[in-house]
């Protein structure tokens, strides 16, 4: 009998070990493949659909930084500021423990609906809520570095933008190619998956405005909803972020529009990047300006630097393990609310990527 | 009868040690010694007002963190001990069954804990419930493995001859276990407690971490360092390392009271 009991231990340990492997492989067949977008909640709906996974319980959303839209969406609706914690793959939600998921619009979303190896082939059985069209967007993805590297490398850093930006304007127009050029330089993520985020991550950057404009508007409410639903448990740090202006988190001065030639003096030539996750096409500029020699141009030698760690891009930033870094304008906030000294130098992403999908 | 007097080795020692550091510390001498800054490692004073001004939530997480130990490590040690019994009863296969057994405590925290809260999603539709059920489990399965291992020994390693003597009387193996083994088992029980209560208590904060429901002193750490609130995780980082140093204090204290008891004997 016992002998049983431990061939039983030994095979759930198996068990353990496979499923811990397959964790983003897990496929469910609903309906056949489809690249219909998913339709948008409209207005009246989203009440409903957020009282009806509010009441159950099952919202989730990633936490650790992400959840201030999600708490600003809620609270416009007079729900209950509660969620379950999401794993980094899209399996509560196919297992229906989470209802009302979160999504970044060029990768989760993307796994959802689509069929592609890591997909789970949602088609268009899903439908979502997107932060912009409710008023709760928070700006994400911007180039960073430190006050102080500012005001002594101000050549360096401007020299920094200006390739970056010219990476992203290229890789906005071109997004397939930039797909191509981030899978060849150690993509986390498949090659179909990594095309379909490059196209995604073009319509955040919008090229209407010039790349890497900062929008006072849309900073300003990110800061607002930053004050209103960041919680900080340090005293000084609450009375920090309180007193936090737009001007204490970004300067337009290290930012040139690419529309206009330019050349620099890089005080610092070998300069690196962190970027927030694992290399990917949501860092697409980057990539681009390095393989297209972007970087060449205005005399930097750049190291891109993975992130995905629980050492974040700000910390890593701050104590100058790297030069500049790639995060969200309220991780800078609640940063800058700890004390640290970050500089915003460039705003990539015009509008928030965040989704909430559902099935229909 | 010799009387307890405070050592120097044993206590004066290490305290002044603790003091040393803490001076040293608050003074920021050992920013400098480290090479690092008040943000990245914040004054104690800035810890300590930390915790004052938030003993609520603080002791709100920590009640969650310590009842997960507290459950998985009862449970696991109960299980672990009834498993050791099982292998001496059947020494045969006994033995190589519990070195499969302890092959379980080599696969790392964090690649099972993310794995069990998948597997116990069906446990009940209310998350904080499976959440809870998922930590627990995987508190108890290493808590049993350290206390299955660490009784065995103590259940079939027996001084020379006591065994020969015992079966001189005549005595049954059902005798011989209870009146030999299981007394003999019982000061491994603290030495597998040794290892499985800050195993249970560190297994506890790493399952919190990959828990759908979010609660607990080890959450509120990866919480805090990710939006860099430093401070904050400081003080759950000393909050944790508290209810590790009182659950070891309460094992030592236990400990002796038991061997007070059998030398009255």
């Amino acid at each position: 009998m016992l002998k049983k009991i431990t061939a039983m231990i030994v095979a759930m340990g198996l068990v353990m070990s496979v499923s811990a492997c397959g964790n983003t492989q897990v496929q469910t067949p609903t309906t056949p493949a489809s690249d219909a977008a998913p339709a948008v909640a409209t207005p009246t709906d989203t009440k409903s659909i957020l009282e009806k996974y509010a009441g159950a319980g099952t919202i989730g959303n990633w936490g650790l930084g992400n959840e201030y839209e999600l708490y600003a969406l809620l609270a416009k609706y007079n729900l209950p500021l509660d969620f379950l914690s999401q794993d980094f793959t899209m399996d509560g939600f196919d297992d229906n423990s989470i209802g009302l998921a979160s999504a970044m619009t060029y990768n989760e979303l993307g796994l959802v609906k689509n069929s592609y190896d890591g997909g789970y082939n949602y088609g268009d059985t899903v439908a979502y809520i997107d932060m912009n069209d409710e008023g709760v967007a928070m700006l994400e993805d911007n180039l960073f570095t430190t006050k102080t590297f500012a005001e002594a490398n101000p050549e360096t850093v401007k020299a920094f933008v200006y390739a970056s930006m010219k990476g992203w304007k290229y890789a906005s127009e071109n997004p397939a190619e930039a797909a191509e050029i981030v899978y060849n330089n150690g993509s986390s993520v498949s090659k179909e998956h990594q095309l379909y985020m490059a196209e995604e991550v073009a319509k955040l950057v919008d090229l209407s405005v010039p790349v890497g404009t900062m929008n006072d508007t849309a900073m300003q409410q990110t800061l607002d909803i930053a004050k209103q639903y960041v919680k900080l448990d340090d005293s000084a740090a609450a009375t920090k972020l309180a007193a936090l202006t737009l001007d204490d988190i970004r300067s337009q001065a290290y930012w040139t529009d690419i529309a206009n030639a330019a050349t620099f003096t890089p005080e610092k030539t070998d300069v690196s990047v962190q970027l927030k996750w694992l290399p990917q096409a949501q860092f697409m500029g980057y990539f681009v300006a390095k393989d297209k020699g972007f970087y060449d141009e205005v005399g930097l030698n750049v190291t891109i630097v993975s992130g995905g760690g629980d050492i974040s891009e700000t910390t890593a930033v701050s104590n100058g393990t790297v030069d500049f870094g790639v995060t969200w304008v309220s991780n800078l906030i609640t940063s800058n609310a700890a004390g640290m000294e970050l500089l915003e130098v460039a705003q990539v992403y015009q509008k928030s990527g965040l989704v909430l999908v559902y099935k229909k | 009868m010799k009387k307890t007097k405070i050592s120097f080795s044993g206590v004066l020692l290490p305290l002044a040690f603790g003091a040393l550091v803490l001076i040293i510390w608050q003074t920021e001498l050992l920013h400098k010694i480290i090479g690092t800054n008040t943000f990245t490692l914040p004054l104690p004073t800035t810890i300590i007002r930390i915790i004052g001004e938030n003993l609520d939530s603080i002791s709100a997480n920590a009640f969650d963190t310590i009842e997960v130990a507290l459950i998985g490590l009862v449970l696991g040690s109960i299980i672990g001990y009834l498993i050791s019994i099982l292998a001496a009863i059947f020494p045969k296969w006994g033995s190589g069954g519990l070195k499969v057994i302890a092959l379980l405590s080599a696969i790392p925290i964090i690649a099972l804990a993310p794995v069990i809260t998948n597997l116990t999603k069906d446990f009940s539709t209310i998350a904080p419930e499976r959440s809870m059920f998922a930590k627990i489990v995987l508190v108890t399965l290493l808590s049993a493995v350290s206390m299955s291992v660490g009784v065995y020994r103590g259940l079939t390693d027996l001084k020379p001859f006591s065994e020969d003597l015992l079966q001189t009387y005549a005595a049954t193996k059902f005798d011989i276990f209870i009146k030999l083994r299981l007394p003999n088992s019982v000061s491994y029980i603290f030495t597998a407690l040794r290892v499985s209560i800050p195993t249970a208590i560190i297994s506890t904060l790493i399952a919190e971490y990959f828990a759908e429901y979010i609660t607990g002193v080890g959450r509120q750490i990866r919480e805090n360092i990710i939006t860099s609130q430093y401070s904050t995780a400081w003080a759950y980082i000393t909050v944790a390392c508290a209810i590790g140093i009182i659950a070891y204090m309460f094992l030592v204290l236990a400990e002796r009271l038991y061997k007070k008891k059998k030398h009255k004997i």
